[in-house]
């Protein structure tokens, strides 16, 4: 029986055990590009790279290439980047500001809202009865929330509001995208890098996997520790992280718990007067715009969330299903991290990752911020090389199906994930845990099962 | 004026960083910077028409960032680097010009593969343009912009180019 039969048995959520075979079989891959990449809405970037008509990124969904660009007319468009006369690529850039886009096999050429505008030999050699109307470049439905801008190739898939259901949007709104402080800011840029094993590892990591950062980041831990006690001041030595003192209590948050596309935060921290400290002392060191901006940005979160005592502060990473991974949460002072796992084969991903910073904040805050970004969960910085060297060893552990015969451990507060701050939305539960990861795959094998393209997955 | 003497102390500091890195002799590198050593790594990216420039670059460290670095492998729990990457730095076409206020500026391409426990590894091609100061006698290099032929980078960075 092939592994795609057996999924129900393979992915045992509920018991905390999961076979691996779902990380390394190539019809599971090609069902689950099918299903999510294609089938369902997935991130492809922010609303400020496109700020200007004509503006454009180029990105996937998937193994799909597409241009995400704001047409002449204004609106933002997901286009397949894939020529309708031979399949050629149109765009051939990262970003630009461009009339339209022209193929450079046979010259069909569209405007930026994918529409065919001009083919050579139109008269000539179609005797003008070519329908141009009919061979725009193929668009997906495109949802901005709160500038972030999502995709969907499936034109059967739900509403993006129901997709991600209402408590995935109320964490996403105040504390992903910071809506009451004045929201988030995208800098240009994407920041690259191939990364060994199956997407859906790092996905988990980024969802929940808040035990693995004393032991695969032990050597940035102490480097840190080190620098502190020498007074050796660098953006990271002194950037805060989610072990802390003194703050109120730490969770693992699971918006869409038991129900639609999960959105996981790890070490989350509540609200405390100390953190509220820790962060006025870092800002201090900033100079007096960013200790006024940093208490007035407390006034505002704590007036937006008036009613939920304790409330949530900051949290430590995240992961909304499928693949947007976030970092860079634990302070004000640290730029965010937004990562695209996009998927290369069963085997490899590439990370494609963009920095947000607070819209609102002081440059002096801004800077400090984009530096804690590249130079922390970045390709070339102290945090992810770490990570990624654990994937390429998880595959050279991994090549022969016979290991696949033993499941994975998952059950850390197996059963005891009760909610424990009822006021707020989605389960928020004991930390670190791994019922975000038991989540991701209860929610990964409803859209792999046979009738799972009723949730929007296609065929 | 650059003498010839100055030329091939020059090029001979390039080749000794090379062996320095391959042979993991990180502190001893670091001696070769000067103390406002900026070591940059712009991001390379394809763009078409009028658009803003990258936020940041994929690097930009000071001398304390690049302590930082060097004493995260020596903690021994550099998992990126435990077992040590192979290097092999070849270092080529250097071309050396005077710059007005005495300084040197140093172009060179750099090939570097970077070996992994068994069958890992990642080639990294590109240029430097360094500038080189004479500090107490010694050329030192004051500052380094390293361009990457790449646009999505083979792995993370753990290695100095």
């Amino acid at each position: 029986m092939s592994v795609l039969g057996e999924l129900g048995s393979l992915v045992g959520w509920e018991q905390g055990r999961i076979f691996p075979a779902i990380y390394f079989d190539e019809e599971v891959y090609r069902r689950e590009h099918a299903r999510i990449f294609e089938g369902s809405w997935v991130p492809v970037g922010h609303a400020d790279m496109v700020r200007n008509p004509g503006d454009y990124v180029t990105s996937y969904m998937g193994e799909v290439p597409v241009i995400v660009v704001r047409g002449r007319d204004g609106r933002v468009r997901v286009l397949v980047n894939k020529c309708r006369h031979r399949g050629n690529q149109v765009c051939l850039f990262d970003r630009g500001n461009v009339r339209g886009f022209t193929c450079s096999y046979h010259g069909w050429a569209y405007g930026t809202d994918g529409q065919l505008i001009s083919v050579p030999g139109e008269e000539e050699f179609y005797h003008g009865a070519l329908e141009r109307e009919k061979w725009g470049l193929q668009e997906a439905r495109v949802a901005d929330f709160y500038g972030l801008l999502f995709a969907t190739l499936n034109s059967a898939a739900p509403a993006f509001e129901d997709w991600l259901g209402e408590d995935v949007r109320w964490w996403l709104r105040y504390f992903v995208l910071a809506e009451p402080v004045g929201g988030l800011e995208a800098l240009p840029g994407w920041h690259r890098y191939e990364s060994p094993a199956n997407w859906k590892l790092i996905a988990e990591n980024f969802i929940g996997d808040n035990y693995h950062f004393a032991h695969t980041h032990t050597s940035w831990l102490r480097v840190r520790q080190a620098f502190q006690e020498q007074g050796i001041i660098t953006p990271m030595t002194t950037a805060p992280h989610s072990a802390l003192h003194g703050a109120g209590g730490k969770y693992s948050v699971t918006a869409g718990y038991r129900s639609g596309a999960p959105l996981g935060l790890g070490a989350m921290i509540t609200y405390g007067e100390a953190l509220h400290e820790r962060d006025v002392e870092d800002a201090r060191a900033l100079g007096k715009e960013a200790l006024e901006w940093v208490r007035e940005r407390e006034d505002r979160m704590s007036r937006a969330l008036a009613g939920y005592e304790p409330r949530p502060a900051y949290f430590g990473h995240g992961l909304l299903f499928p693949n947007l991974g976030l970092m860079g949460y634990v302070s004000p002072m640290t730029g965010k991290h937004f990562m695209l796992f996009h998927p290369r084969g069963p085997q490899a991903h590439e990370i494609w990752q963009w920095t947000m910073v607070e819209r609102e904040a002081p440059d002096s805050v801004k800077e400090i911020a984009v530096q804690r970004v590249y130079q922390g969960q970045h390709m070339a910085g102290v945090i992810a090389p770490d990570d990624v060297e654990n994937f390429e060893r998880i595959v050279e552990a991994s090549h022969s199906p016979g290991t696949w015969r033993y499941p994975m451990n998952y059950e850390i507060h197996l059963g005891h994930d009760q909610d424990q701050l009822p006021h707020l939305p989605g389960n928020i539960s004991a930390e670190p845990s791994e019922v975000n990861q038991r989540e991701f795959y209860r929610f990964w094998l409803e859209l792999m099962r046979p009738d799972g393209a009723k949730r929007g997955g296609q065929a | 004026m650059l003498t010839s003497a100055d030329r091939q102390e020059i090029e001979q500091l390039l080749y000794r960083e090379a062996h320095l890195l391959d042979e993991r002799r990180f502190r001893e590198w670091l001696d070769l910077l000067t103390e406002d050593i900026e070591y940059l790594m712009p991001l390379t990216e394809h763009v078409q028409g009028k658009v803003a420039p990258a936020g940041h670059p994929i690097i930009k460290d000071d001398k304390n960032t690049l302590r930082a670095r060097v004493a995260k492998d020596e903690t021994g729990w550099s998992h990126v680097e435990t077992p040590v990457s192979m290097t092999c730095h070849l270092i080529s076409n250097i071309l050396i010009d005077e710059e007005g206020d005495g300084e040197a500026s140093v172009k060179s391409s750099f090939i570097v593969r970077q070996a992994r426990k068994l069958r890992d590894e990642a080639w990294w091609v590109g240029r430097r343009h360094d500038r080189l100061r004479r500090v107490d006698g010694q050329w030192l290099i004051a500052r380094r912009r390293i361009h990457l032929d790449a646009t999505v980078l083979p792995r993370g960075v753990s290695i100095f180019f």
